[in-house]
């Protein structure tokens, strides 16, 4: 009797486990970013001394006031330094996602990502694995596991190398870690990051993306080449001394912001800053600069501004 | 004819669907109210966390400053025709506090059961209310509204699996399961099991995507996904947003926007629309 039982049994078992989950939480497919929100920071890349939106504390200040955007002409190493884990989803790139599976029990044990710019890759662990010691080497992408909660997936990020907030100099340091929550709604994907880091913020930022299902993508080569793009003597880093930056009021002359605004701050963030902010000296009467970034997909037809 | 926008919106609803079953009062055969049925809890009070898009949520813009957008030429030239002075003068304050666009402005919300089928949403800012009406919209007939028509629906894996295939559904492996419902029972209780609100509005009056006159017309379509999730002890909402409107948006325009919930509501305070801008 034992024996038909698993006879019969055994086969029904091995089909059902071979079935494949039907609902809405596979992301494997090719993803398109929508850059419907930022997206002159996040596409041609942001102004100078723009830290509006993001709760760093002085002391990233300090680190974004000093930076020369001459630094990735000249300092080689910076060329092809790919985005860090927790931006990556935030840049400008495409996405191919695949689902992991294990052989045999057909269980989910990763999702794999791959970024066309600088081919970027990163495996998010479902498999229960815990994160490798402190003492474990620090890369762009980080380490990642994740856990399901309904049709959310949560994951978590840690051994990140330092990277950036912003594309102009507002660093993120290797003791951040990052947690993102993935949801799909049709053929919709929101991304949210909620990035923690003792060094440069002063509370979890929290930003989201999303991205739209394109079958018909395919990711080509994104292959990197270096070399010195504006003579300097070696061993020279573009740099600004503290307090010597020329170029930190020009996104607030430029946009007719406050310039107390847009050196960014948790304070910033909430409704109430409405009504404690100062005025700026100046309001343009039209839009002169980036105005129609993203609006048609040809590109932002920057105008140059008169410095 | 209120039966003709009844079905207008429902159809709507079904175009801008997913692969998700959903549900409007409740999954059939469980009998709960959409209230009871609730996967996730949204009711509270919740504020604006202001990390994207920032001077264009702050502050208004200067006319022409349309970037991020994918508007028509049509859109744009009704862009550059704003003019704030006028829009003050005239009483438009508000246009920038339709459902397309109100929960980009910065405020406080607070979400509550109107009834056992229907959240109501209030935001301080601008003094709107906005009611998600489950199973049927409350308001599809007469004059189009600011915060229009909308109908909600909760979205819920387990609900899925359970009424698209009883296979999957009894596989625990299956991502996201943790109903564990043994064949031939009731559906899997979804109560706090993690899930979306779905929303459709329509019905709308024209008005503003971005508070210096983008425009969206009286066709538009907004689908809202809010999902909640936790992060370093606090809890967040957020808010997926399609603004679907061929007069105005080549292909539909996609944000999402997060909100932090708060313990109470003592920094709640109703205000005026307001129009801020930068310069004295």
């Amino acid at each position: 009797m034992t024996i038909w039982l698993l006879r019969v049994s055994l086969p029904l078992i091995l089909v059902l486990l071979a079935i494949p989950a039907i609902g809405q939480d596979d992301f494997a497919g090719e993803w398109a970013p929508l850059f419907h929100e930022d997206n002159p920071e996040r596409l041609p890349g942001p102004e100078l001394g723009d830290y509006m939106g993001i709760p760093i504390n002085e002391a990233a200040r300090l680190r974004g006031d000093s930076y020369d955007a001459d630094r990735i002409s000249v300092v080689t190493e910076y060329q092809c330094r790919p985005h860090g884990g927790d931006y990556s989803l935030r840049g400008l790139s495409n996405m191919r996602i695949d689902s992991i599976f294990d052989p045999v029990t057909q269980n989910l044990i990763a999702i794999h990502t791959r970024m066309n710019f600088q081919e970027m890759e990163r495996t998010i662990w479902l498999d229960g694995r815990p994160h490798p010691s402190a003492m474990a080497p620090h890369t762009f992408q980080g380490f990642s596991t994740a856990t399901w909660d309904g049709n959310m997936l949560n994951v978590y990020t840690t051994h990140l190398k330092e990277s950036y907030l912003r594309r102009n100099g507002l660093p993120r340091s290797a003791k951040a870690t990052f947690r993102e929550h993935w949801v799909r709604h049709g053929n919709y994907l929101t991304v949210i990051t909620a990035i923690t880091d003792p060094a440069f913020l002063t509370e979890t930022m929290v930003r989201s993306q999303t991205w739209i299902l394109d079958p018909n993508q395919r990711l080509g080569r994104d292959i990197c080449e270096y070399g010195p793009e504006v003579p300097a003597p070696r061993g020279v880093v573009p740099a600004h001394l503290p307090g010597a930056n020329p170029f930190l009021h020009e996104v607030a002359n430029w946009y007719g912001l406050p310039y107390e605004a847009t050196r960014g701050g948790a304070e910033t963030l909430y409704p109430e800053y409405q009504s404690r902010m100062p005025k700026a000296d100046t309001h343009p009467e039209k839009c002169e600069r980036y105005c129609d970034c993203g609006n048609t997909g040809l590109g932002c037809n920057l105008t140059p501004t008169k410095r | 004819m209120m039966r003709w926008k009844s079905s207008l919106l429902a159809a709507a609803f079904a175009m801008s669907g997913t692969s998700a079953a959903m549900f409007a009062q409740s999954p059939p055969g469980t009998g709960l109210t959409a209230k009871a049925a609730a996967p996730i809890d949204l009711t509270g009070y919740w504020v604006s966390v202001v990390t994207e898009d920032w001077r264009y949520r702050m502050l208004t813009a200067p006319k022409g400053d349309y970037y991020s957008i994918p508007l028509t030429p049509e859109a744009r030239k009704v862009a550059d025709t704003w003019d704030a002075a006028r829009d003050v003068a005239q009483g438009k304050q508000c246009m920038a506090y339709g459902a397309p666009a109100i929960m980009r402005q910065p405020s406080r919300v607070q979400v509550a059961w109107d009834s056992e089928n229907a959240l109501k949403v209030e935001i301080d800012a601008g003094k709107q209310i906005r009611i998600f009406a489950f199973g049927a919209p409350r308001q599809s007939a007469g004059e189009p509204t600011m915060q229009g028509s909308s109908i909600a629906q909760w979205q819920s894996p387990q609900i899925t699996r359970f009424y698209t295939s009883k296979i999957s559904a009894q596989d625990p492996d299956t991502p996201g399961f943790r109903g564990q419902t043994p064949a031939g029972s009731a559906p899997p209780d979804t109560r706090k099991l993690g899930g979306t609100l779905k929303v459709v509005t329509t019905h709308l009056k024209p008005g503003y995507l971005r508070n210096n006159g983008v425009p969206y017309s009286a066709n538009a379509v907004l689908t809202e996904y809010y999902d909640i999730h936790q992060d370093a002890g606090q809890e967040y909402m957020v808010i997926t947003s399609i603004v679907e409107d061929p007069q105005y948006l080549y292909v539909p325009w996609v944000v999402s926007n997060q909100f932090r919930r708060e313990p109470d509501g003592s920094k709640w305070k109703l205000h005026d629309c307001e129009l801020i801008l930068s310069s004295k």
